[in-house]
Protein backbone atom coordinates (compact mmCIF):
# COMPACT_ATOMS: atom_id res chain seq x y z
CA UNK A 1 0.00 0.00 0.00
CA UNK A 2 1.38 3.35 -0.97
CA UNK A 3 0.13 5.19 2.09
CA UNK A 4 1.90 8.48 1.38
CA UNK A 5 0.75 8.55 -2.19
CA UNK A 6 -2.83 7.78 -1.25
CA UNK A 7 -2.89 10.29 1.59
CA UNK A 8 -1.41 13.09 -0.46
CA UNK A 9 -3.85 12.25 -3.21
CA UNK A 10 -6.97 12.46 -1.03
CA UNK A 11 -5.88 15.83 0.30
CA UNK A 12 -5.29 16.96 -3.28
CA UNK A 13 -8.75 15.68 -4.20
CA UNK A 14 -10.29 17.58 -1.31
CA UNK A 15 -8.63 20.82 -2.36
CA UNK A 16 -9.71 20.30 -5.96
CA UNK A 17 -13.27 19.64 -4.81
CA UNK A 18 -13.55 22.74 -2.61
CA UNK A 19 -11.44 25.35 -4.41
CA UNK A 20 -13.89 26.12 -7.25
CA UNK A 21 -16.35 27.38 -4.63
CA UNK A 22 -13.92 29.85 -3.07
CA UNK A 23 -14.24 33.46 -4.26
CA UNK A 24 -12.63 36.80 -3.47
CA UNK A 25 -14.95 39.44 -2.07
CA UNK A 26 -13.43 42.87 -2.61
CA UNK A 27 -15.02 45.72 -0.78
CA UNK A 28 -14.50 49.20 -2.14
CA UNK A 29 -12.70 50.42 0.91
CA UNK A 30 -11.85 47.63 3.29
CA UNK A 31 -9.57 45.35 1.28
CA UNK A 32 -10.50 41.84 0.33
CA UNK A 33 -11.97 38.87 2.09
CA UNK A 34 -13.18 35.48 1.02
CA UNK A 35 -16.60 34.15 0.11
CA UNK A 36 -18.34 30.87 -0.62
CA UNK A 37 -20.41 29.95 -3.67
CA UNK A 38 -23.64 28.93 -1.91
CA UNK A 39 -25.70 27.95 -4.94
CA UNK A 40 -25.06 27.40 -8.62
CA UNK A 41 -27.05 30.50 -9.63
CA UNK A 42 -24.82 33.09 -8.05
CA UNK A 43 -25.57 33.27 -4.32
CA UNK A 44 -22.34 34.15 -2.47
CA UNK A 45 -22.02 33.93 1.31
CA UNK A 46 -19.44 36.01 3.14
CA UNK A 47 -18.88 37.89 6.39
CA UNK A 48 -20.85 41.04 7.02
CA UNK A 49 -17.65 42.86 8.00
CA UNK A 50 -16.10 42.04 4.62
CA UNK A 51 -18.93 43.81 2.78
CA UNK A 52 -18.50 47.23 4.33
CA UNK A 53 -20.63 50.14 3.18
CA UNK A 54 -20.90 49.40 -0.55
CA UNK A 55 -21.71 46.18 -2.33
CA UNK A 56 -18.44 44.51 -3.19
CA UNK A 57 -16.97 42.97 -6.32
CA UNK A 58 -16.87 39.16 -6.40
CA UNK A 59 -13.99 37.47 -8.22
CA UNK A 60 -14.43 33.82 -9.19
CA UNK A 61 -11.70 31.22 -9.60
CA UNK A 62 -11.74 31.84 -13.39
CA UNK A 63 -10.83 35.50 -12.62
CA UNK A 64 -14.28 36.66 -13.73
CA UNK A 65 -15.20 39.85 -11.85
CA UNK A 66 -18.84 40.52 -10.96
CA UNK A 67 -20.63 43.46 -9.39
CA UNK A 68 -22.81 42.02 -6.64
CA UNK A 69 -26.20 42.81 -5.17
CA UNK A 70 -26.68 42.66 -1.42
CA UNK A 71 -29.49 40.23 -0.58
CA UNK A 72 -29.19 40.32 3.20
CA UNK A 73 -26.78 41.17 5.95
CA UNK A 74 -26.77 40.67 9.70
CA UNK A 75 -24.03 42.14 11.89
CA UNK A 76 -25.20 39.99 14.81
CA UNK A 77 -24.10 36.81 13.06
CA UNK A 78 -21.50 38.60 10.91
CA UNK A 79 -22.90 37.15 7.71
CA UNK A 80 -23.93 38.68 4.39
CA UNK A 81 -25.52 37.13 1.33
CA UNK A 82 -24.63 38.53 -2.09
CA UNK A 83 -25.92 37.69 -5.51
CA UNK A 84 -24.04 37.86 -8.81
CA UNK A 85 -25.27 37.40 -12.38
CA UNK A 86 -23.69 34.04 -13.02
CA UNK A 87 -24.89 30.49 -13.48
CA UNK A 88 -23.44 26.99 -13.47
CA UNK A 89 -21.27 27.69 -10.44
CA UNK A 90 -20.03 24.96 -8.09
CA UNK A 91 -21.54 25.41 -4.63
CA UNK A 92 -20.35 23.88 -1.37
CA UNK A 93 -22.64 21.76 0.78
CA UNK A 94 -23.03 22.49 4.46
CA UNK A 95 -22.27 19.53 6.75
CA UNK A 96 -25.56 17.94 7.84
CA UNK A 97 -24.47 17.65 11.48
CA UNK A 98 -22.27 19.75 13.70
CA UNK A 99 -18.59 18.70 13.77
CA UNK A 100 -16.88 16.73 16.53
CA UNK A 101 -13.97 18.00 18.61
CA UNK A 102 -10.80 16.47 17.15
CA UNK A 103 -12.14 16.29 13.60
CA UNK A 104 -9.80 17.50 10.85
CA UNK A 105 -10.73 20.78 9.22
CA UNK A 106 -9.34 22.85 6.37
CA UNK A 107 -9.69 26.60 5.96
CA UNK A 108 -9.82 28.07 2.45
CA UNK A 109 -9.18 31.76 1.92
CA UNK A 110 -6.77 34.52 1.03
CA UNK A 111 -4.81 35.26 4.25
CA UNK A 112 -2.83 38.51 3.97
CA UNK A 113 -3.90 38.65 0.32
CA UNK A 114 -2.23 35.32 -0.47
CA UNK A 115 -4.74 33.92 -2.93
CA UNK A 116 -6.31 30.46 -2.59
CA UNK A 117 -4.53 29.36 0.55
CA UNK A 118 -5.42 26.18 2.42
CA UNK A 119 -4.57 25.74 6.12
CA UNK A 120 -5.16 22.65 8.22
CA UNK A 121 -6.24 22.06 11.79
CA UNK A 122 -8.69 20.23 13.98
CA UNK A 123 -11.88 21.34 15.69
CA UNK A 124 -10.69 22.56 19.10
CA UNK A 125 -13.96 23.38 20.79
CA UNK A 126 -17.63 23.87 20.12
CA UNK A 127 -18.64 26.94 22.07
CA UNK A 128 -21.12 29.73 21.85
CA UNK A 129 -20.62 33.46 21.82
CA UNK A 130 -23.20 35.98 22.87
CA UNK A 131 -24.07 38.66 20.37
CA UNK A 132 -25.47 42.15 20.95
CA UNK A 133 -29.03 40.85 20.94
CA UNK A 134 -28.08 38.45 23.72
CA UNK A 135 -28.54 35.45 21.43
CA UNK A 136 -26.16 32.54 21.66
CA UNK A 137 -24.19 32.11 18.48
CA UNK A 138 -22.72 28.62 17.94
CA UNK A 139 -19.02 28.88 17.19
CA UNK A 140 -16.48 26.36 15.92
CA UNK A 141 -13.05 27.05 17.39
CA UNK A 142 -10.10 25.39 15.70
CA UNK A 143 -6.32 25.34 15.79
CA UNK A 144 -6.29 26.15 12.06
CA UNK A 145 -4.09 29.17 11.34
CA UNK A 146 -6.28 32.03 10.05
CA UNK A 147 -5.41 35.60 9.16
CA UNK A 148 -7.20 38.65 7.73
CA UNK A 149 -8.26 37.58 4.23
CA UNK A 150 -9.65 34.30 5.55
CA UNK A 151 -12.78 36.16 6.65
CA UNK A 152 -15.86 34.85 4.89
CA UNK A 153 -14.12 31.74 3.60
CA UNK A 154 -15.16 28.19 4.39
CA UNK A 155 -13.92 25.85 7.08
CA UNK A 156 -14.57 22.39 5.63
CA UNK A 157 -14.35 18.87 7.06
CA UNK A 158 -12.49 15.91 5.54
CA UNK A 159 -15.42 15.35 3.18
CA UNK A 160 -15.32 18.92 1.88
CA UNK A 161 -18.55 19.93 3.62
CA UNK A 162 -18.80 23.37 5.20
CA UNK A 163 -18.65 23.22 9.02
CA UNK A 164 -18.04 26.93 9.55
CA UNK A 165 -17.61 30.38 8.05
CA UNK A 166 -14.24 31.80 9.12
CA UNK A 167 -14.67 35.05 10.96
CA UNK A 168 -13.64 37.22 13.88
CA UNK A 169 -9.99 36.50 13.52
CA UNK A 170 -8.56 37.45 16.86
CA UNK A 171 -5.06 36.54 15.76
CA UNK A 172 -2.69 34.06 17.29
CA UNK A 173 -4.16 30.88 18.63
CA UNK A 174 -7.86 31.60 18.58
CA UNK A 175 -9.34 30.80 15.21
CA UNK A 176 -13.07 31.24 15.20
CA UNK A 177 -15.64 30.19 12.63
CA UNK A 178 -19.38 30.72 12.68
CA UNK A 179 -21.11 27.33 12.75
CA UNK A 180 -22.55 26.20 9.41
CA UNK A 181 -25.99 25.81 10.99
CA UNK A 182 -26.08 29.58 11.55
CA UNK A 183 -25.22 30.12 7.90
CA UNK A 184 -27.94 27.81 6.59
CA UNK A 185 -30.53 29.50 8.85
CA UNK A 186 -29.39 32.91 7.72
CA UNK A 187 -29.53 31.98 4.04
CA UNK A 188 -32.94 30.29 4.39
CA UNK A 189 -34.43 33.38 6.05
CA UNK A 190 -32.81 35.72 3.54
CA UNK A 191 -34.20 33.76 0.60
CA UNK A 192 -37.71 33.37 2.03
CA UNK A 193 -37.83 37.09 2.67
CA UNK A 194 -36.79 37.75 -0.89
CA UNK A 195 -39.56 35.43 -2.15
CA UNK A 196 -42.27 37.34 -0.31
CA UNK A 197 -44.44 39.32 -2.69
CA UNK A 198 -43.33 42.91 -2.86
CA UNK A 199 -46.24 45.18 -1.85
CA UNK A 200 -47.60 47.22 -4.72
CA UNK A 201 -46.04 50.60 -4.80
CA UNK A 202 -48.51 53.40 -4.54
CA UNK A 203 -47.88 55.59 -7.46
CA UNK B 1 -16.14 8.51 -3.04
CA UNK B 2 -17.66 8.88 0.39
CA UNK B 3 -15.01 7.20 2.51
CA UNK B 4 -11.29 7.76 2.18
CA UNK B 5 -8.28 7.63 4.47
CA UNK B 6 -8.52 11.35 5.21
CA UNK B 7 -12.06 10.88 6.50
CA UNK B 8 -10.93 7.79 8.42
CA UNK B 9 -8.05 9.69 10.04
CA UNK B 10 -10.37 12.57 10.88
CA UNK B 11 -12.90 10.20 12.46
CA UNK B 12 -10.13 8.43 14.38
CA UNK B 13 -8.90 11.73 15.83
CA UNK B 14 -12.42 12.69 16.87
CA UNK B 15 -12.84 9.21 18.41
CA UNK B 16 -9.56 9.65 20.31
CA UNK B 17 -10.68 13.05 21.62
CA UNK B 18 -14.00 11.57 22.68
CA UNK B 19 -12.45 8.54 24.40
CA UNK B 20 -9.76 10.43 26.32
CA UNK B 21 -12.16 13.34 26.84
CA UNK B 22 -14.35 11.17 29.06
CA UNK B 23 -11.49 10.88 31.56
CA UNK B 24 -10.48 14.56 31.24
CA UNK B 25 -12.06 16.70 33.92
CA UNK B 26 -12.37 20.35 34.84
CA UNK B 27 -10.50 21.34 38.00
CA UNK B 28 -11.66 24.49 39.71
CA UNK B 29 -9.07 25.30 42.36
CA UNK B 30 -8.01 28.84 41.54
CA UNK B 31 -9.52 32.25 41.16
CA UNK B 32 -8.77 32.61 37.46
CA UNK B 33 -10.27 30.32 34.86
CA UNK B 34 -10.41 26.63 35.79
CA UNK B 35 -7.86 24.16 34.42
CA UNK B 36 -7.89 20.45 33.60
CA UNK B 37 -7.18 17.09 35.20
CA UNK B 38 -7.08 13.38 34.37
CA UNK B 39 -9.02 10.66 36.18
CA UNK B 40 -6.22 8.42 37.36
CA UNK B 41 -8.65 6.30 39.38
CA UNK B 42 -12.41 6.55 39.81
CA UNK B 43 -11.90 8.72 42.88
CA UNK B 44 -8.47 10.25 42.12
CA UNK B 45 -7.69 13.12 39.76
CA UNK B 46 -4.16 13.81 38.58
CA UNK B 47 -3.54 17.46 37.75
CA UNK B 48 -0.83 20.12 37.68
CA UNK B 49 0.22 21.39 41.10
CA UNK B 50 0.44 25.03 40.01
CA UNK B 51 -3.26 25.23 39.15
CA UNK B 52 -4.23 24.18 42.69
CA UNK B 53 -4.10 27.60 44.32
CA UNK B 54 -6.39 26.78 47.20
CA UNK B 55 -6.92 23.62 49.21
CA UNK B 56 -10.49 24.37 50.28
CA UNK B 57 -13.54 24.42 48.09
CA UNK B 58 -12.01 22.49 45.19
CA UNK B 59 -14.56 21.44 42.59
CA UNK B 60 -14.09 18.86 39.85
CA UNK B 61 -16.49 18.68 36.91
CA UNK B 62 -16.65 15.36 35.08
CA UNK B 63 -17.25 14.95 31.34
CA UNK B 64 -20.97 14.32 31.95
CA UNK B 65 -21.26 17.62 33.81
CA UNK B 66 -21.40 16.16 37.33
CA UNK B 67 -19.73 18.45 39.85
CA UNK B 68 -17.94 16.70 42.73
CA UNK B 69 -16.10 18.35 45.64
CA UNK B 70 -12.48 17.25 46.03
CA UNK B 71 -9.63 17.49 48.52
CA UNK B 72 -5.87 17.52 47.96
CA UNK B 73 -4.55 13.98 48.53
CA UNK B 74 -1.00 14.92 47.74
CA UNK B 75 1.00 17.52 45.89
CA UNK B 76 4.55 18.20 44.81
CA UNK B 77 5.66 21.57 43.52
CA UNK B 78 8.97 20.19 42.21
CA UNK B 79 7.31 17.92 39.68
CA UNK B 80 4.24 20.18 39.33
CA UNK B 81 1.87 17.31 40.01
CA UNK B 82 -1.03 17.04 42.43
CA UNK B 83 -3.55 14.33 43.20
CA UNK B 84 -7.08 15.27 44.22
CA UNK B 85 -9.42 12.89 46.00
CA UNK B 86 -13.05 13.06 44.93
CA UNK B 87 -15.80 12.89 47.51
CA UNK B 88 -17.15 9.87 45.65
CA UNK B 89 -15.71 7.54 43.04
CA UNK B 90 -17.48 8.48 39.83
CA UNK B 91 -14.89 9.36 37.19
CA UNK B 92 -14.29 7.22 34.08
CA UNK B 93 -10.62 6.26 34.35
CA UNK B 94 -8.06 7.21 31.68
CA UNK B 95 -6.29 4.49 29.73
CA UNK B 96 -2.53 4.90 29.70
CA UNK B 97 -0.69 4.26 26.44
CA UNK B 98 1.19 0.96 26.42
CA UNK B 99 4.12 2.48 24.58
CA UNK B 100 5.99 5.69 25.30
CA UNK B 101 5.66 8.73 23.04
CA UNK B 102 7.76 8.62 19.88
CA UNK B 103 9.31 11.54 18.04
CA UNK B 104 7.12 12.47 15.08
CA UNK B 105 4.02 10.74 16.41
CA UNK B 106 0.79 12.73 16.01
CA UNK B 107 -0.88 13.55 19.28
CA UNK B 108 -3.83 15.52 20.62
CA UNK B 109 -3.63 17.93 23.51
CA UNK B 110 -6.88 17.90 25.47
CA UNK B 111 -8.29 20.19 28.11
CA UNK B 112 -11.57 20.95 29.82
CA UNK B 113 -11.27 24.53 31.03
CA UNK B 114 -14.99 25.23 30.69
CA UNK B 115 -18.31 23.46 30.98
CA UNK B 116 -18.81 23.93 27.23
CA UNK B 117 -17.13 20.60 26.51
CA UNK B 118 -13.81 19.03 25.72
CA UNK B 119 -11.22 21.13 23.87
CA UNK B 120 -8.39 19.86 21.70
CA UNK B 121 -5.50 20.81 19.48
CA UNK B 122 -3.37 18.65 17.22
CA UNK B 123 0.36 18.41 16.94
CA UNK B 124 3.27 16.07 16.63
CA UNK B 125 5.73 14.98 19.27
CA UNK B 126 8.58 17.33 18.38
CA UNK B 127 11.11 16.56 21.10
CA UNK B 128 11.74 14.12 23.91
CA UNK B 129 14.37 15.35 26.31
CA UNK B 130 15.62 15.48 29.87
CA UNK B 131 16.63 15.36 32.57
CA UNK B 132 15.90 19.02 33.25
CA UNK B 133 15.66 21.05 36.39
CA UNK B 134 12.10 22.23 36.60
CA UNK B 135 12.62 25.70 37.96
CA UNK B 136 10.37 24.70 40.85
CA UNK B 137 13.11 22.89 42.74
CA UNK B 138 12.53 19.55 41.10
CA UNK B 139 14.08 17.40 38.45
CA UNK B 140 12.19 15.88 35.55
CA UNK B 141 13.88 12.76 34.18
CA UNK B 142 12.16 13.03 30.81
CA UNK B 143 9.80 15.43 29.12
CA UNK B 144 7.83 15.50 25.88
CA UNK B 145 7.44 18.62 23.77
CA UNK B 146 4.84 18.97 21.02
CA UNK B 147 4.11 21.63 18.42
CA UNK B 148 0.43 21.79 19.36
CA UNK B 149 -1.31 24.83 20.80
CA UNK B 150 -1.98 24.79 24.52
CA UNK B 151 -5.04 26.90 25.18
CA UNK B 152 -5.53 28.64 28.52
CA UNK B 153 -6.66 26.13 31.16
CA UNK B 154 -5.05 23.14 29.44
CA UNK B 155 -2.57 22.50 32.29
CA UNK B 156 -3.30 19.18 33.98
CA UNK B 157 -4.90 17.72 30.85
CA UNK B 158 -3.61 14.76 28.86
CA UNK B 159 -1.44 14.37 25.78
CA UNK B 160 -3.29 11.71 23.81
CA UNK B 161 -2.15 9.25 21.15
CA UNK B 162 -4.24 8.69 18.02
CA UNK B 163 -5.86 5.66 19.70
CA UNK B 164 -7.16 7.77 22.60
CA UNK B 165 -4.66 6.50 25.18
CA UNK B 166 -2.77 8.91 27.43
CA UNK B 167 0.89 9.68 26.72
CA UNK B 168 1.41 12.21 29.48
CA UNK B 169 0.24 15.18 31.52
CA UNK B 170 0.52 18.69 30.04
CA UNK B 171 1.66 21.63 32.09
CA UNK B 172 2.84 25.16 31.52
CA UNK B 173 4.20 25.29 35.06
CA UNK B 174 7.59 23.66 34.61
CA UNK B 175 9.39 25.43 31.78
CA UNK B 176 8.87 29.19 32.22
CA UNK B 177 5.31 29.09 30.94
CA UNK B 178 6.04 26.98 27.86
CA UNK B 179 3.86 23.89 27.66
CA UNK B 180 5.62 20.57 28.13
CA UNK B 181 4.32 17.11 28.86
CA UNK B 182 5.30 14.90 31.80
CA UNK B 183 5.48 11.35 30.38
CA UNK B 184 2.69 9.09 31.66
CA UNK B 185 4.99 6.54 33.34
CA UNK B 186 6.65 9.27 35.43
CA UNK B 187 3.36 11.02 36.15
CA UNK B 188 1.55 7.84 37.19
CA UNK B 189 4.46 6.74 39.39
CA UNK B 190 4.51 10.15 41.05
CA UNK B 191 0.74 10.08 41.42
CA UNK B 192 0.90 6.76 43.23
CA UNK B 193 3.40 8.15 45.72
CA UNK B 194 1.35 11.31 46.18
CA UNK B 195 -1.86 9.37 46.73
CA UNK B 196 -0.14 7.16 49.29
CA UNK B 197 2.18 9.54 51.13
CA UNK B 198 0.88 12.99 50.25
CA UNK B 199 4.29 14.23 49.14
CA UNK B 200 7.46 13.28 47.31
CA UNK B 201 10.46 12.46 49.43
CA UNK B 202 13.77 13.87 48.26
CA UNK B 203 17.18 12.77 49.45
CA UNK B 204 19.68 15.19 50.98
CA UNK B 205 23.43 14.89 51.57
CA UNK B 206 24.57 18.34 52.69
CA UNK B 207 27.44 18.89 50.27
CA UNK B 208 28.44 21.61 47.88
CA UNK B 209 30.25 20.38 44.82
CA UNK B 210 31.49 21.24 41.38
CA UNK B 211 32.02 19.13 38.30
CA UNK B 212 35.65 18.18 37.68
CA UNK B 213 37.49 15.87 35.31
CA UNK B 214 38.39 12.43 36.53
CA UNK B 215 42.03 11.72 35.68
CA UNK B 216 42.98 8.79 33.49
CA UNK B 217 44.76 7.13 36.42
CA UNK B 218 41.68 7.49 38.61
CA UNK B 219 39.47 6.09 35.86
CA UNK B 220 41.78 3.12 35.69
CA UNK B 221 41.45 2.65 39.44
CA UNK B 222 37.66 2.90 39.08
CA UNK B 223 37.84 0.22 36.38
CA UNK B 224 35.48 2.21 34.14
CA UNK B 225 35.45 5.16 31.79
CA UNK B 226 34.00 8.15 33.59
CA UNK B 227 35.02 11.58 32.34
CA UNK B 228 33.72 13.65 35.24
CA UNK B 229 32.70 13.51 38.88
CA UNK B 230 31.68 15.96 41.59
CA UNK B 231 34.47 17.56 43.63
CA UNK B 232 33.20 18.20 47.14
CA UNK B 233 34.01 21.80 48.04
CA UNK B 234 31.92 22.05 51.20
CA UNK B 235 30.35 19.73 53.78
CA UNK B 236 27.64 21.08 56.07
CA UNK B 237 28.05 20.44 59.78
CA UNK B 238 25.93 17.61 61.16
CA UNK B 239 24.73 16.74 57.69
CA UNK B 240 24.38 13.16 56.42
CA UNK B 241 27.59 13.75 54.43
CA UNK B 242 29.63 14.85 57.46
CA UNK B 243 28.27 11.97 59.51
CA UNK B 244 29.24 9.64 56.67
CA UNK B 245 32.81 10.97 56.87
CA UNK B 246 32.95 13.00 53.64
CA UNK B 247 35.72 15.55 53.52
CA UNK B 248 36.40 18.48 51.22
CA UNK B 249 38.50 17.28 48.31
CA UNK B 250 36.69 13.96 47.84
CA UNK B 251 35.29 13.41 44.36
CA UNK B 252 31.83 11.83 44.33
CA UNK B 253 31.59 9.41 41.38
CA UNK B 254 28.61 7.11 42.03
CA UNK B 255 25.46 6.74 44.13
CA UNK B 256 24.02 3.29 44.82
CA UNK B 257 26.18 1.80 42.07
CA UNK B 258 25.14 4.30 39.38
CA UNK B 259 27.89 6.63 38.07
CA UNK B 260 27.23 10.33 38.70
CA UNK B 261 28.86 12.70 36.22
CA UNK B 262 26.98 15.97 36.81
CA UNK B 263 24.93 17.79 39.44
CA UNK B 264 21.70 16.97 37.64
CA UNK B 265 22.47 13.28 37.87
CA UNK B 266 23.16 13.53 41.59
CA UNK B 267 19.82 15.30 41.94
CA UNK B 268 18.07 12.49 40.05
CA UNK B 269 19.83 9.81 42.12
CA UNK B 270 18.88 11.40 45.45
CA UNK B 271 15.23 10.47 45.00
CA UNK B 272 12.62 8.99 47.31
CA UNK B 273 14.15 5.52 46.91
CA UNK B 274 17.30 6.43 48.83
CA UNK B 275 15.91 9.10 51.16
CA UNK B 276 16.23 7.98 54.80
CA UNK B 277 18.22 4.88 53.82
CA UNK B 278 21.82 3.85 54.18
CA UNK B 279 23.18 4.17 50.64
CA UNK B 280 26.60 3.25 49.23
CA UNK B 281 28.28 6.31 47.73
CA UNK B 282 31.49 5.92 45.79
CA UNK B 283 34.15 8.59 46.07
CA UNK B 284 37.72 9.15 44.94
CA UNK B 285 40.00 10.08 47.82
CA UNK B 286 43.65 10.68 46.96
CA UNK B 287 42.94 9.16 43.55
CA UNK B 288 41.71 5.89 45.06
CA UNK B 289 38.10 4.68 44.91
CA UNK B 290 36.37 4.14 48.19
CA UNK B 291 32.77 3.35 49.06
CA UNK B 292 31.15 5.11 51.99
CA UNK B 293 27.76 4.14 53.37
CA UNK B 294 25.76 7.26 54.10
CA UNK B 295 22.34 7.47 55.67
CA UNK B 296 20.81 9.86 53.15
CA UNK B 297 18.73 12.60 54.74
CA UNK B 298 15.15 13.35 53.87
CA UNK B 299 13.62 16.64 52.80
Amino acid sequence: MNFNGTFTQVIGDLVEQVMPSLVIVRGHRYGAGAGIVWDSNGLILTNNHVVGRHTPVVILQNDGEYESRLIARDPDVDLALLSIEAAGLTPLKPAPVSPRVGEMVFAFGHPWGQRNTVTRGIVSALVSAQNRRGDKLPIVRSDTPLAPGNSGGPLVNAKGEVVGINAMIVGGDQSVSIAASVATDFVRKAISKRAEPVPNDVI
Amino acid sequence: MTQNILVELSDALADAAEKAGKATVLVNARRRMPASGIAYAADLILTADHIVEREDDIKVVLADGTEIPAKVAGRDAGSDLAVLKLERAAAPVAEVSKSAARLGQIALVLGRPSRDGIEASLGTVSAIGGPIRTGRGGMLERYIRTDSISYPGFSGGPLVAADGTVLGVNTSGLANGAAITIPADIAWRTAETLAKHGRIKRGYLGIRSQTVEVSAAAQKALKREQGTGLLIVGVENDSPASQGGFIVGDILVAVAGVPVLHHDELFTRLNGDVAGKSTPIEILRGGQPQTVNVKVGER
